[in-house]
C-alpha cells in the first residue's frame, strides 16, 4: 500500500490552500489583462465632427504593463510595498499600472506615451506581489508570516477576499419543463455569454408542435423558421437539415414550415423588424433587425464577427452572412433538443450537475471589473481630449488620462464587496479568527441563488461535487448548501486559450463541415 | 395624570377641506424653515405655532415648552386641486358607477333593489363596480357614459370617439374630477357603502393639505452644528415650492401647457409625500439618492409604527443575559447575578408598617455590598413626583444616603434592589406559547448568568449552548399577585396543548431514576441517607430488610419518600414492551409500575412516570394535590435523580458500542442476504417478471421492495447487537429509560448506519445512469444508491460517507428551510386568533361579536385541565380507589 498521506500532505501545504485565487489572478495579469486592452483598442473621438476645420483624432492603446505595489508618501517619494506595511498604514496594497497610448491627429501618429492609468490592487502572494519568490526568512523580515497563504488583497488596510462564484454553464444547451397555464412546455435553453455580455435564449415548443424563438431585445415569441429564414437560410430543406433528418422530427418541421410567413432572406428580416420596431419605417426595421440578430441573438457565436460592419465592404459582409448562418445552425441545435426532450430521446438537464457549473475566480471577477473601469477611462480620456479641443488647447495624453478614474472604480467594489453589475457581498473581509477560517474563507464557493427561496435540489449534496466540494462544510440555516467549501485536492481546470487549436483538433477527429465556411 | 374618560364612539371619514383649515393654527406660505439666527420663520414650515422642538422656546399656540406641547398642525392652500393616492381606486369606481353629467347612481331603483335589497331593510350590501355595465346611458338623465381609464399612479382619462372613429383619450384633471364628485348625491353614496355625511367623495381630491406638527417631523442637529431636516419637511419644502411656482403662473396667466407641467408635478410631490412607494412613479430621493421615508412608509412594514412601535416596543425595567444550569434550584425559582440585581428595582410605597426597614434600604444605597447584605435602592419618589438619585459618598464628595433616608416618609416611594423572594417574569425567544413567558422567584447567585432548573428547559425550548433569556419586573402589586397566580412555573406545568405536564424530568433526571428504581436493590443506612441528602426527608421509616444486623433499605422505599403518603396508581413504563399477555408485578423489565398508598410496590420509574411530555405520576400528583405540591414533587425527583446517577455513575465511551465476533459474523451475513436478496430482486425486474403493485410502475414497486429488504435488514443488525448489548450499555439505558436517543440511535453505532435516502427515495442523482463513478452504470444494487453497510464504530468507507453527507445534508436544508416557514405561520395564526374569546353564553366570539364556535372546541373543555383530551379522567379516580389497574 502506497502512504497516500503524502499526496494529501501535498495538497495541503501553504502553496496550495490559495493555488485557486492565485492561479486566476496570475492568468488575469498576464494573458486577460492585455485582452481586455486589446478588446478596446482604440479610443475614437467626435472632435472632428464638433469644431469647423479639425482634423480626426483618436488614440490608440498599447502594451500594459503592471509594476510591483509602491506606496506614494506626502512629499512624493515612492517606496516598495509590502503587505504587513500596507495592513498596518491603513493603505492600499496596490501596483501603477502602465499603459502606452498613441495619439493619432489627423493622418499624423505621435511618439507612443507611456502613462500611468491607474492603481491595481494586487493579490498577496502573486506574480505581481513583492513577496514573490521569497524565501521564508526574507518574509519574515518584511514582517509577513511565512505561513500565510495568500490570496487575498488588502484594501485600506483590510484584508478582502474576492469569492468564487458557482454559476450555469454559459454557451451550453440545456433542456427543461415549465409549467404555462397548466400546460407543460419543452424547453431548450441557452445562457450566451461574450466578452461579459450575458444573453438568456430559449427555444420552445408550444402545444401546436410550434417552435418559437425568445432572446433579449425582443418582447414576446418570434416563430422558428422565419427566424432561420432572417438569418439566411432560404431554402426549406436548408431549415430541416440545420435541425434534423429524423422522421419523426420532419413531420414537426412540416408544421412549423406551414406556419412559416417569409420565403426570403429579407422578409425573415422584416418580420423581426416589425416586432423590434412596430410603425416605423422599413428601412429603419431593417436596420434594426440586423443590429439586434448581430449583437443580441447567441453573441457567444460572434467572436468572428468584425469590429465594424461596413456594408460596402464585400469582404467583410461575407463573414458577417457567415456568422448569421452559424446562429441559424445553432438555433437548430437548440430545436433539435427540444424535440428530442419531446419524444423522450433526452432527458432534462440536471443544472446542479457539476459539468454543468462554472466557477468565477479572482481573476475572472478582476477581469469583468477591469473591463468597466478601462470603460469607463477612455470614456474619460475621449471627454477630457474633446473639452482640450474645445477650448483650443494642444492636445496631450499626459494630461486627459486621469489616473483615479480607474483607481477609484477598482477599489470602490474592492472595498464594499459591490460588483459590476450588482452582485453584493463578492468581496468579503477575510476571516482571521483563527487559522482553519483563515482556509476556510478562501476556498469558499458562493451559488448566486437567493437563500429566502428553499431551492431544496440546489441545496442538495449532488454526488458530482465529490472530490471538488466538500461535502460536509456548508453553514447551518439560511445559506445551507448554497455557500460551499473546495475539496481539500480540487483542481480548477481553465478554459482553452487558443480556438484555433480546438478547431483542428475537432476536425483531426473527423467532425465535419456544416456546408458554410465559419 | 388626566382620568380615564369613556370613549363614546369613534368616527371614520375623511378630512374636508374645511376642517383642515379648522384643526390649523397657521397657514403656511414659505418653503424656508429657519432664518440665518437659526430662528424659524413666521408661517415657514417650522413655525412657531405648529409646537416646538427646540429647548427654551414657547409654542405659540399653547404657550407650552418643548417635550410639553403636542405640536398643531398648519395647512398650505393648494394653487388646484390635487388627488390623494390613497383613494384613487375609489374615485375610480364611483367615476365608473356615476353618471358623467348628473352624477346619479347609474342604476335604476329597480336595479338597485335586486342588488342590495328594498330600501327599507338594506343591509350592509353595497353596490360594487361590476353591477354597473360600461358605458351605459344614465338612466336618469340620458347621458352617454364614457369609459374612464385609469393609468397609475393618479391619472384618469375619459375615452371618446371622434368623428373619424378614432379612439381618443381625454385627460381628467383632479379638478374635474371634484367637479363630478361633488354632484354624487348623498343617498346615492349610501347605496355604494359611504356615508356623505363624513366622507364625501369630494374630499379625496385635496384642495388644501394639512401641515403635521413640527413634533412629527423634528429636525436634528448634526456634530458639526448643521441642521439636518426630517423627510417629510424636506417632501413638505417641495410641495411649496411648487405650489408657490403654479400660483405665480396662474396669476401672470401662463399658458395651458405650463399649468398642466406644474400641476402634474404638483401631484407628484403630494402623492410621493403621501406614498412613496407606488407603482408607476419613480420615487423622491434625498440628495444622496436613499428614497425619502415618507407618511406611508412610516405606518407600513415589520419596522413600521404598528409592527415596530406599537405592537412590540422596547420595555424599562428588564434584563437579558445567557442562562446555565442549576439542578439546586427550585424549578420555580431563577438565579439572578448581583450586577442585575443592583440595577432593577421595584417600587415600594412607604408606609408606617415598612418605613424603618426602608430608611435602611436607602441607606445601603445604589450598591449592594455582596448577595448576603441587604438589598439597597437605586432612587426614592417623592410624593410630589420629584426623583432623587441616591448617591453613596466617596472619599472627596459627600452621598446623600443618610440624608434622604432621614428625610423618608410616609407616602414616599423607594424603588429597592431585587432581592431573594421577589417576583420577575422570565422569557426565552421565541415566544410561540404562554410558557415562554413563565413567573419565577429570584434568588441572588454569584457569576453573570441567569440561572435555572433544567426541569423547566421544555417549555422555554432551552438549552444551554449559548441561549440568552429576558427577565421583566412587574413594578405593581397587581401584576406581581397576576404573575404569582396566573404564570408562576407550577401554574403552567400542565400544557393546554394536550392536558399533560409539559415540565418534568429531562435526561440525567430519567436514566438517574431509572437506574436507582430498576428492580429491587438494597441500600445500607449511609447510601440511603447520601441519596436522599437533597430532600427533606424527616424520618427513614422501618428499614425493608435487616441482614446480619444491619439494616437496608430498598430503592422502591427511597423513591417511595418523596412520593404524597396517599397516592394510588398503575401503569407501565416507558420500558414496557406490549407483551401479549402481561406479567405484572413479575415482568422481567419491572416495566409494571404500581403504586400503593404512596408506596412503589413493583415497577422502574422512567420517562412516562416522571418525564416532560409524559409524566403519569405528576399528572395525578397535579390532579390530587394540586400544583404547589407537583413542582415539590419535581423539585425532590430531581435532586434524588440526581444523586442517584451520581451514586453509580454513568459514562459511556467507544467501547460500549463493542460487539462479540459473532455478532459480528450474524450481522456480515445479515447484510449479505440482504445484498443478495436486493440482486435478485433487481434480476427479477430486468427479466420483466417483476409484479408491479397497484398504481405502480415496476420500477417503482422495485424500488419499495429494495427499501424495505435493506430497512429490515437494518434492524435485525440492530436487533442482534441489542441483544448482546443489555442495560448494563449506558446507551440501552438511556434509549430503554426514554432519557435520550432511541434504539435506532445504538444501531446505527454498533450494528449498521442504514440505507440514506433524498426525500424518501434512494440516492438517485449524480453522473449518468449512476451515482458515483465508483460504480458501474445502470447499477442499481444496493450500495451504488446509497446503502452503508458499516456501523459508525467500524467506520464508513469512502462512497458510504458521502452518501451519509448526502442524507445528512436534506436534514439541514430541512431543518433551516422550516424553522422560517413556521415563524411566518405562527405569526398569521396569532394574527387570526388572537381577539377571539369565549363570551358568557359560552360562545367563541371575535371583539366584534362574531361567532367562530357556539361551544369552546365543541365540548367546551380546557385542554389544560383534562386529561390528555378527555374531559374527567374516569380510569384515575377508579384506580385511585381500587389501588389496582383498570
Amino acid at each position: 500500500m502506497i502512504d497516500l498521506s503524502i499526496l494529501s500532505q501535498a495538497y495541503f501545504s501553504r502553496e496550495h490552500v490559495a493555488r485557486h485565487q492565485l492561479d486566476s489572478y496570475n492568468h488575469f495579469l498576464i494573458n486577460n489583462l492585455q485582452k481586455v486592452v486589446d478588446e478596446q483598442r482604440v479610443i475614437e473621438t467626435d472632435i472632428e465632427s464638433r469644431g469647423k476645420g479639425n482634423e480626426p483624432v483618436s488614440v490608440e492603446l498599447g502594451d500594459l504593463k503592471i509594476l510591483k505595489p509602491l506606496v506614494r508618501e506626502a512629499d512624493g517619494s515612492q517606496s516598495e510595498l509590502y503587505p504587513g506595511e500596507a495592513r498596518l498604514r491603513n493603505i492600499t496594497y496596490a501596483a501603477p499600472i502602465q499603459l502606452g497610448l498613441t495619439l493619432v491627429q489627423g493622418g499624423v501618429r505621435h511618439e507612443p506615451v507611456i502613462a500611468t492609468i491607474g492603481q491595481l490592487p494586487i493579490m498577496v502572494g502573486s506574480v505581481a506581489c513583492n513577496l514573490y519568490g521569497m524565501t521564508d526568512e526574507e518574509r519574515t523580515t518584511h514582517g509577513e508570516d511565512p505561513l500565510d497563504p495568500g490570496g487575498y488583497f488588502i484594501v485600506n488596510g483590510t484584508e478582502r477576499v474576492l469569492m468564487t462564484l458557482e454559476d450555469l454553464a454559459s454557451n451550453k444547451i440545456m433542456t427543461e419543463y415549465t409549467e404555462r397555464y397548466s400546460e407543460r412546455i419543452y424547453v431548450a435553453k441557452v445562457f450566451s455569454q461574450f466578452r461579459g455580455y450575458r444573453a438568456l435564449v430559449v427555444v420552445e415548443r408550444n402545444r401546436k408542435n410550434l417552435l418559437e424563438v425568445t432572446f433579449p431585445s425582443v418582447a414576446g415569441h418570434l416563430r422558428f423558421v422565419d427566424m432561420m429564414r432572417a438569418l439566411g437560410m432560404t431554402s426549406d430543406a436548408d431549415v430541416v437539415r440545420a435541425v434534423s433528418t429524423d422522421e419523426e422530427i420532419l413531420t414537426f418541421m412540416m408544421q412549423n414550415l406551414e406556419e412559416s410567413e417569409c420565403e426570403t432572406v429579407e422578409c425573415g428580416v422584416m418580420y423581426v423588424g416589425k416586432k423590434l420596431a412596430p410603425n416605423q419605417t422599413r428601412d429603419y426595421q431593417r436596420k434594426r433587425a440586423e443590429f439586434v440578430l448581430d449583437n443580441y441573438l447567441l453573441p457567444h457565436l460572434n467572436y468572428l464577427m468584425p469590429r465594424i460592419v461596413n456594408e460596402e465592404d464585400e469582404e467583410c459582409m461575407k463573414i458577417v452572412h457567415s456568422v448569421r448562418l452559424a446562429k441559424a445552425h445553432f438555433l437548430g441545435r437548440m430545436a433539435e433538443a427540444c424535440f428530442d426532450l419531446v419524444l423522450d430521446r433526452r432527458r432534462i438537464d440536471d443544472k446542479d450537475h457539476y459539468a454543468n457549473k462554472r466557477l468565477k475566480l479572482a481573476g475572472d471577477l478582476m477581469e469583468d471589473l477591469f473591463r468597466i473601469s478601462l470603460n469607463r477611462l477612455t470614456r474619460d480620456i475621449k471627454y477630457q481630449l474633446e473639452r482640450a479641443s474645445m477650448r483650443h488647447r494642444d492636445l496631450s495624453i499626459a494630461t486627459a488620462v486621469r489616473a483615479d478614474v480607474l483607481t477609484e472604480r477598482l477599489l470602490h467594489p474592492l472595498a464594499t464587496g459591490n460588483w459590476v453589475g450588482g452582485r453584493t457581498g463578492v468581496s468579503q473581509l477575510l476571516d482571521r479568527v483563527d487559522h482553519m477560517s483563515v482556509l476556510s474563507h478562501l476556498r469558499r464557493v458562493i451559488s448566486p441563488l437567493s437563500r429566502s427561496q428553499p431551492h431544496f435540489e440546489a441545496r442538495d449534496l449532488h454526488p458530482t461535487q465529490w472530490g471538488r466540494i466538500c461535502p460536509s462544510e456548508t453553514p447551518e440555516g439560511p445559506n445551507c448548501g448554497l455557500v460551499k467549501n473546495f475539496a481539500q485536492m480540487v483542481e480548477i481546470s481553465k478554459g482553452v486559450h487558443s480556438d484555433d487549436e480546438v478547431v483542428r483538433m475537432l476536425y483531426g477527429m473527423g467532425v465535419e463541415r456544416i456546408g458554410v465556411e465559419i | 395624570m388626566p382620568s380615564p374618560k369613556r370613549i363614546g364612539k369613534i368616527e371614520f371619514g375623511l378630512l374636508s377641506p374645511k376642517e383642515i383649515r379648522q384643526m390649523s393654527v397657521r397657514k403656511i406660505i414659505w418653503a424656508d424653515t429657519y432664518d440665518d439666527d437659526g430662528f424659524p420663520y413666521p408661517q415657514g414650515l417650522m413655525d412657531l405655532h405648529l409646537g416646538v422642538i427646540d429647548p427654551g422656546l414657547r409654542c405659540k399656540t399653547c404657550s407650552q415648552k418643548s417635550g410639553e406641547c403636542p405640536g398643531h398642525f398648519g395647512h398650505i392652500e393648494l394653487a388646484k386641486p390635487v388627488i390623494h393616492v390613497g383613494y384613487t381606486r375609489l374615485i375610480r369606481k364611483l367615476l365608473r358607477v356615476t353618471c358623467r353629467e348628473c352624477g346619479r347612481l347609474l342604476l335604476s331603483d329597480e336595479e338597485i333593489e335586486k342588488i342590495i335589497g328594498p330600501e327599507e331593510e338594506m343591509g350592509t350590501d353595497s353596490v360594487s363596480e361590476k353591477d354597473v355595465k360600461k358605458e351605459r346611458i344614465c338612466p336618469h338623465c340620458g347621458e352617454q357614459q364614457l369609459k374612464i381609464n385609469f393609468e397609475k399612479p393618479t391619472t384618469f382619462a375619459e375615452i371618446t370617439t371622434d368623428d373619424r372613429g378614432k379612439k381618443v383619450e381625454n385627460k381628467l384633471t383632479p379638478a374635474d374630477i371634484r367637479a363630478r364628485l361633488e354632484k354624487i348625491p348623498d343617498d346615492d353614496l349610501q347605496k355604494l357603502g359611504i356615508v356623505g355625511e363624513v366622507a364625501r367623495p369630494e374630499w379625496t381630491i385635496m384642495t388644501v393639505l394639512p401641515v403635521p406638527p413640527v413634533t412629527m417631523r423634528p429636525s436634528i442637529i448634526l456634530e458639526n452644528g448643521q441642521r439636518s431636516e426630517d423627510d417629510l419637511t424636506h417632501k413638505l419644502v417641495d410641495i411649496i415650492r411648487i405650489n408657490q411656482r403654479f400660483k405665480e403662473n396662474q396669476d401672470a396667466g401662463a399658458p395651458q401647457l405650463i399649468i398642466e407641467d406644474l400641476w402634474e408635478l404638483l401631484q407628484y410631490h403630494v402623492t410621493t409625500y403621501i406614498d412613496n412607494e407606488v407603482a408607476g412613479c419613480p420615487p423622491a430621493r434625498h440628495r444622496s439618492g436613499r428614497p425619502l421615508k415618507t407618511l406611508s412608509q412610516r405606518l407600513k412594514g415589520k419596522d413600521g409604527r404598528f409592527r415596530g412601535s406599537l405592537s412590540g416596543k422596547r420595555v424599562n425595567f428588564s434584563s437579558r443575559t445567557v442562562i446555565s444550569p442549576n439542578p439546586n434550584l427550585s424549578v420555580n425559582e431563577v438565579g439572578i447575578p448581583q450586577k442585575i440585581a443592583n440595577e432593577m428595582t421595584i417600587p415600594v410605597q412607604v408606609t408606617t408598617f415598612n418605613i424603618e426597614e426602608l430608611r435602611r434600604i436607602v441607606r445601603v444605597g445604589p450598591e449592594r455590598p455582596d448577595l448576603k447584605s441587604p438589598c439597597g435602592a437605586n432612587y426614592v419618589i417623592r410624593p410630589d413626583k420629584r426623583r432623587i438619585r441616591l448617591v453613596k459618598g466617596t472619599g472627596t464628595e459627600d452621598g446623600n444616603l443618610d440624608f434622604v433616608a432621614d428625610q423618608i416618609e410616609v407616602g414616599w416611594i423607594v424603588e429597592r434592589h431585587l432581592r431573594d423572594g421577589d417576583i420577575v417574569l422570565f422569557n426565552r425567544q421565541p415566544s410561540l406559547h404562554r410558557m415562554s413567558i413563565m413567573a419565577h422567584w429570584v434568588r441572588l447567585m454569584d457569576g453573570k448568568t441567569f440561572r435555572l432548573n433544567p426541569a423547566v428547559c421544555p417549555p422555554y425550548n432551552a438549552d444551554f449552548d449559548g441561549d440568552e433569556m429576558n427577565l421583566h419586573i412587574p413594578q405593581t402589586e397587581e401584576a406581581r399577585v397576576e404573575a404569582a397566580m396566573l404564570a408562576a412555573v407550577q401554574e403552567n406545568i400542565l400544557s393546554p396543548r394536550f392536558g399533560g405536564p409539559i415540565i418534568g424530568g429531562i435526561h440525567d433526571h430519567i436514566s438517574g431514576i431509572f437506574l436507582l428504581t430498576h428492580r429491587l436493590r438494597w441500600f445500607t443506612k449511609e447510601e440511603t441517607i447520601d441519596l436522599l441528602k437533597n430532600n427533606h426527608v424527616d424520618r427513614l421509616g422501618e428499614p425493608g430488610k435487616v441482614e446480619n444486623g444491619i439494616p437496608y433499605w430498598s430503592n422502591k422505599q427511597i423513591f417511595s419518600k418523596i412520593l404524597p403518603d396517599d397516592l394510588n396508581m398503575v401503569f407501565r413504563a416507558s420500558s414496557c414492551i406490549n407483551c401479549d399477555e402481561c406479567k405484572r408485578v413479575n415482568c422481567e423489565r419491572d416495566a409494571y409500575v404500581q403504586i400503593i398508598d404512596g408506596e412503589l410496590i413493583s415497577g422502574v420509574i422512567d420517562k412516562k412516570a416522571v418525564g416532560a411530555f409524559d409524566g403519569a405520576i405528576l399528572h395525578r400528583i397535579i390532579r390530587q394535590y394540586q400544583y404547589t405540591r407537583a413542582a415539590q414533587f419535581i423539585d425532590d425527583m430531581t435532586r434524588l435523580s440526581i444523586r442517584g446517577i451520581m451514586h453509580d455513575g454513568f459514562t459511556f465511551a467507544i467501547d460500549d458500542e463493542d460487539l462479540s465476533k459473532s455478532d459480528y459474523g450474524q450481522i456480515k451475513e445479515v447484510l449479505h442476504r440482504a445484498a443478495q436478496d436486493v440482486e435478485r430482486r433487481i434480476q427479477i425486474f430486468e427479466d420483466g417478471q417483476l409484479e408491479p403493485m397497484p398504481g405502480r410502475t415496476p420500477e417503482e414497486t422495485l424500488e419499495m421492495q429494495i427499501m424495505q429488504v435493506l430497512g429490515k435488514a437494518r434492524d435485525n443488525t440492530g436487533e442482534i447487537a441489542g441483544r448482546h448489548l443489555g442495560l448494563s450499555n449506558s446507551a440501552v439505558v438511556m434509549a430503554v429509560s426514554g432519557a435520550r436517543g432511541s434504539m435506532l440511535n445504538l444501531t446505527q453505532m454498533a450494528g449498521c448506519v442504514g440505507q440514506q435516502a433524498v426525500r424518501g427515495e434512494r440516492i438517485m442523482r449524480g453522473y449518468e445512469d449512476r451515482t458515483l463513478p465508483h460504480f458501474k452504470k445502470d447499477d442499481r444494487g444496493a450500495m451504488a444508491h446509497g446503502f452503508v453497510m458499516n456501523s459508525y464504530k467500524s467506520g464508513l468507507d469512502p462512497t458510504e460517507f458521502f452518501f451519509h453527507a448526502i442524507g445528512g445534508r436534506e436534514g439541514l436544508v430541512d431543518t433551516a428551510v422550516r424553522t422560517s416557514q413556521s415563524g411566518y405561520l405562527q405569526r398569521r395564526m396569532i394574527n387570526a386568533l388572537q381577539d377571539l374569546k369565549v363570551a358568557y353564553d359560552m360562545t367563541v366570539r371575535t371583539t366584534g361579536g362574531r361567532i367562530i364556535q357556539f361551544e369552546y372546541g365543541e365540548d367546551s373543555t380546557d385542554p389544560m385541565k383534562s386529561s390528555f383530551g378527555e374531559p374527567v379522567d374516569v380510569e384515575g379516580i377508579v384506580s385511585n380507589i381500587l389501588k389496582e389497574e383498570i
